[in-house]
C-alpha cells in the first residue's frame, strides 16, 4: 500500500488543523483550573467527543484487533461489558456524581478530605506510577501499526513518532484541557469517519456470511489440532521426567531444549500444511508460535476467554469507568454532575464499537491469512491486522489517507489526554501538598506545562528509544491493575463507607499492588523455557485481577477496623457525600 | 446456542457501525456549537482570577 498525493493531502490537512485549533485555545487559559479541567465549561457533546477520542487510542485499536484475531467477534465481550458498566454508572451516578460535586481536580485530592495528606500523596503516587508506566508503550505500538499498514521503513519510525509527539506536546502544553477538548473534537470526527469507512470496506470485502463460516471452520479445525497437540505435549513432558529420574537434571534440561527447538523448526517448515489444519504460525521478535481461533462467538468457552475472565472483566470495567483518571477528568471538566452522568450514558454504546470494529478487522485478518496459507514472516497476532489492511489492498486511494489520519487522531487524542492528566496529578497531588506556601497562578501554570513536557520526554525515551523487555500486554495489565484496584477501593470507601479509616486506605493501596506484581514475577518465571516448571503454574490474568481487588478491599476493611479499635486518628468519619450535604445546608 | 450468539455479534457490529455514523453527524454539529459557546463564555470572564 503506497500513499498517493491525495492521501498525503488528507494527512497534512488533518495535522495542520489540529495544531492551529490546539494553539488557538491557548488565549483562554488564565489559571490551573482552565488548564486542567477547561474551567469546568465542557458541555454534553464536547464531553462525548472528548471521552470517546481519548479512550480510543491506537493502542486500543491494536489490542482489540488482536482479540478479534485470536477470539473472533467474542473478543469484543470486553467492550460490551464496558458499555454496560458505563450505562449503569451513568444511570445511577455511582461514584461520578459525588466526585464531580466534590469540586476536586483529581481523584487523590478527594482522599485528603477524608484520610489526610499522606493518603492523598500515596494515592497520587500509585496513580502516576500506574498511569505513566501504562502509557509508556503507546508510541511503540502505534508505530507498529504505521509500519505494517503503510509498509513504512522501520528506520523512520522513531523520527515519525517523535514529530507526532512533538505536535501533541505543543498544543497540550500551551492550551491544556481547552486545547485537548477542541483537538479531541476534530480527532473524534476524523477517527469516526475512518473507522466507519474501513469497517464497511472490510465487511464488503470479506462478506459477513463468509466471515462467520470461515471463523467457524477455522475453530473446528483448531479443536482437532489442539486435542492432538495436548497428547503430544504430555508425552514429551513424560519423556523429560523419565530422563530426569534416569540421568539427572542436566540431561532432562537438554532434552526439553531440544524438544522446543524441534517444535519451532516443525512449525516453521510446515506453515502451509498447518494453515490447512486451522493453525497460523506467527513469527515475530525471534519467537515462533502456533496461533489458533478460539470459539469465535462464545466468550465463555473453555478455549476462549472463559467464564472467570468474563466475570473478572465485568468487575474490572466498573472500576475502570469510575476510577481511570483520564475518564474521570471528563467527569470533573463537565458543567455539573448531571452533564457528567449524561456523557456516560450517551457514550456507553461507543465502547462496544471500540472493541467490535477493530475486532472485526482482526477476525477478517485471521480468515484472510488462513485462506492465503499462513502469516507472512515477521507477523504475529498483534501486527496481523495492519498487515492485512496493507497486503489485501482493500483500501482505495483517499481512504488510506483517511485511515492513517484516523489512527494518528486516535493516538494523538489519547496521548494529549493522558499527558495532561498525569501532569495534573503530579502537580496537584505530589508537588502541591509538599509546598509550604501556595504558588502564584503563573507559577502553577508554568509547573504543569513543564510537567507535560517532562512526561513527553519520558515517553520518547521509554516508549521509543528504549526497548521494553517482555510481553507488552502483561505489562499493560500489571501497570493498570496496580492503580485501579486500590484507587477504586479508596473511592468507594471515601464516598460510601462511614467506617473507612486512614489505616485501611494505606493498606488498600499497598495490598492492591501485590496481586499484579506477583502475576508479573511468577509468569516471568513460568514462561521461561525451563524443563522443570509446569506451565499450569502460570497465573491467569483474571486470578491476578481478583486477587488485587480482593486484597485491596480486605486491606481497607481490616485496616479500618484495626485503626478504629486502636483509636488512631482516621481524619474524618463522614463520607464525602455527607460532608458536601452539610456544607450545602450551611 | 451458537446461532443466537452469531446474531448477537452481528447486531453488535452493525449497530456499532451505524451508531458511529450517527454520532459523527449529531456530535459533529452540536459539538461545534458547544466549542463556539465555550470560547465565548471563557472570553467574557473577568481578566484576573487571582
Amino acid at each position: 500500500m503506497t500513499l498517493a498525493p491525495m492521501d498525503w493531502v488528507i494527512i497534512v490537512v488533518y495535522l495542520v488543523g489540529c495544531i492551529v485549533a490546539g494553539v488557538w485555545m491557548r488565549r483562554y487559559i488564565r489559571g490551573v483550573e482552565d488548564f486542567a479541567v477547561a474551567g469546568r465549561e465542557m458541555d454534553l457533546n464536547l464531553g462525548i467527543a472528548s471521552l470517546a477520542a481519548t479512550e480510543m487510542g491506537l493502542v486500543t485499536v491494536m489490542y482489540a484487533a488482536q482479540l478479534g484475531f485470536t477470539n473472533g467477534p467474542a473478543g469484543a465481550t470486553i467492550g460490551v461489558l464496558m458499555a454496560v458498566a458505563m450505562l449503569l454508572v451513568g444511570a445511577t451516578g455511582f461514584v461520578i456524581r459525588p466526585l464531580r460535586d466534590a469540586g476536586v481536580i483529581t481523584i487523590p485530592e478527594l482522599f485528603e478530605k477524608r484520610f489526610g495528606k499522606r493518603v492523598r500523596w500515596l494515592a497520587g503516587l500509585a496513580v502516576v506510577l500506574g498511569g505513566v508506566l501504562n502509557m509508556g508503550i503507546f508510541l511503540r505500538l502505534a508505530g507498529d501499526f504505521l509500519v505494517h499498514t503503510t509498509g513504512m521503513n522501520p528506520d523512520y519510525l522513531q523520527w515519525t513518532m517523535t514529530v507526532l509527539l512533538g505536535i501533541v506536546l505543543l498544543y497540550t502544553a500551551l492550551g491544556g484541557m481547552l486545547s485537548v477538548l477542541v483537538t479531541d473534537y476534530i480527532q473524534f470526527l476524523v477517527m469516526g469517519l475512518g473507522l466507519v469507512v474501513t469497517s464497511v470496506l472490510v465487511v464488503g470485502s470479506v462478506g459477513w456470511g463468509n466471515l462467520v463460516a470461515g471463523l467457524s471452520d477455522a475453530h473446528g479445525q483448531a479443536e482437532v489440532y489442539l486435542a492432538k497437540r495436548e497428547t503430544e505435549e504430555n508425552a514429551a513432558r513424560e519423556a523429560v521426567q523419565a530422563l530426569r529420574a534416569d540421568q539427572g537434571d542436566e540431561a532432562a534440561g537438554a532434552l526439553r531444549k531440544r524438544q522446543q527447538q524441534q517444535r519451532e523448526e516443525y512449525l516453521q517448515d510446515n506453515k502451509a500444511q498447518l494453515a490447512k489444519e486451522g493453525v497460523l504460525v506467527a513469527t515475530a521478535e525471534g519467537k515462533v508460535q502456533a496461533q489458533t481461533m478460539a470459539n469465535p462467538f462464545n466468550p465463555t468457552s473453555s478455549r476462549g476467554l472463559g467464564w472467570m475472565y468474563v466475570v473478572w472483566q465485568a468487575i474490572f470495567q466498573i472500576a475502570v469507568v469510575t476510577t481511570w483518571q483520564t475518564m474521570i477528568t471528563r467527569v470533573l471538566s463537565a458543567r455539573d454532575s448531571r452533564t457528567a452522568a449524561q456523557v456516560y450514558r450517551r457514550t456507553a454504546f461507543y465502547f462496544v464499537g471500540r472493541f467490535a470494529l477493530p475486532g472485526l478487522w482482526g477476525a477478517a485478518a485471521f480468515v484472510y491469512f488462513w485462506k492465503e496459507g499462513g502469516l507472512p514472516e515477521g507477523i504475529d497476532s498483534l501486527t496481523a491486522m495492519p498487515a492485512y489492511l496493507h497486503l489485501s489492498h482493500l483500501l482505495p486511494v483517499g481512504v488510506i489517507g483517511l485511515l492513517i489520519a484516523a489512527m494518528l487522531a486516535a493516538e494523538m487524542s489519547t496521548d494529549s489526554g493522558y499527558l495532561l492528566t498525569w501532569a495534573t496529578v503530579i502537580y496537584n497531588d505530589l508537588i502541591g501538598p509538599c509546598l509550604r506556601r501556595p504558588m502564584s497562578q503563573k507559577a502553577k501554570l508554568l509547573t504543569v506545562r513543564l510537567l507535560v513536557l517532562v512526561i513527553g520526554l519520558f515517553l520518547l525515551f521509554y516508549g521509543l528509544w528504549y526497548e521494553i523487555p517482555g510481553n507488552a500486554w502483561d505489562y499493560l495489565a500489571v501497570t493498570g491493575n496496580i492503580y485501579l484496584a486500590s484507587v477504586f477501593t479508596l473511592l468507594v470507601g471515601t464516598l460510601y463507607w462511614r467506617g473507612a479509616h486512614r489505616w485501611g486506605a494505606i493498606a488498600a493501596i499497598v495490598l492492591g499492588a501485590i496481586g499484579p506484581i506477583t502475576f508479573l514475577i511468577v509468569n516471568g518465571i513460568v514462561k521461561s523455557p525451563r524443563w522443570d516448571i509446569d506451565p499450569s503454574w502460570e497465573i491467569k490474568p483474571e486470578a491476578a485481577g481478583f486477587a488485587a481487588f480482593g486484597l485491596s478491599f480486605a486491606g481497607m476493611f481490616f485496616g479500618s477496623l484495626l485503626g478504629r479499635s486502636l483509636g488512631a486518628a482516621g481524619t474524618s468519619s463522614t463520607t464525602t457525600s455527607e460532608t458536601r450535604e452539610e456544607s450545602s445546608r450551611e | 446456542m451458537n446461532s443466537v450468539l452469531i446474531w448477537f455479534w452481528a447486531v453488535m457490529i452493525f449497530a456499532s457501525i451505524a451508531w458511529y455514523a450517527i454520532l459523527l453527524f449529531t456530535v459533529g454539529i452540536k459539538g461545534g456549537y458547544e466549542i463556539v459557546h465555550m470560547a465565548r463564555s471563557l472570553s467574557q470572564r473577568p481578566e484576573d482570577k487571582e
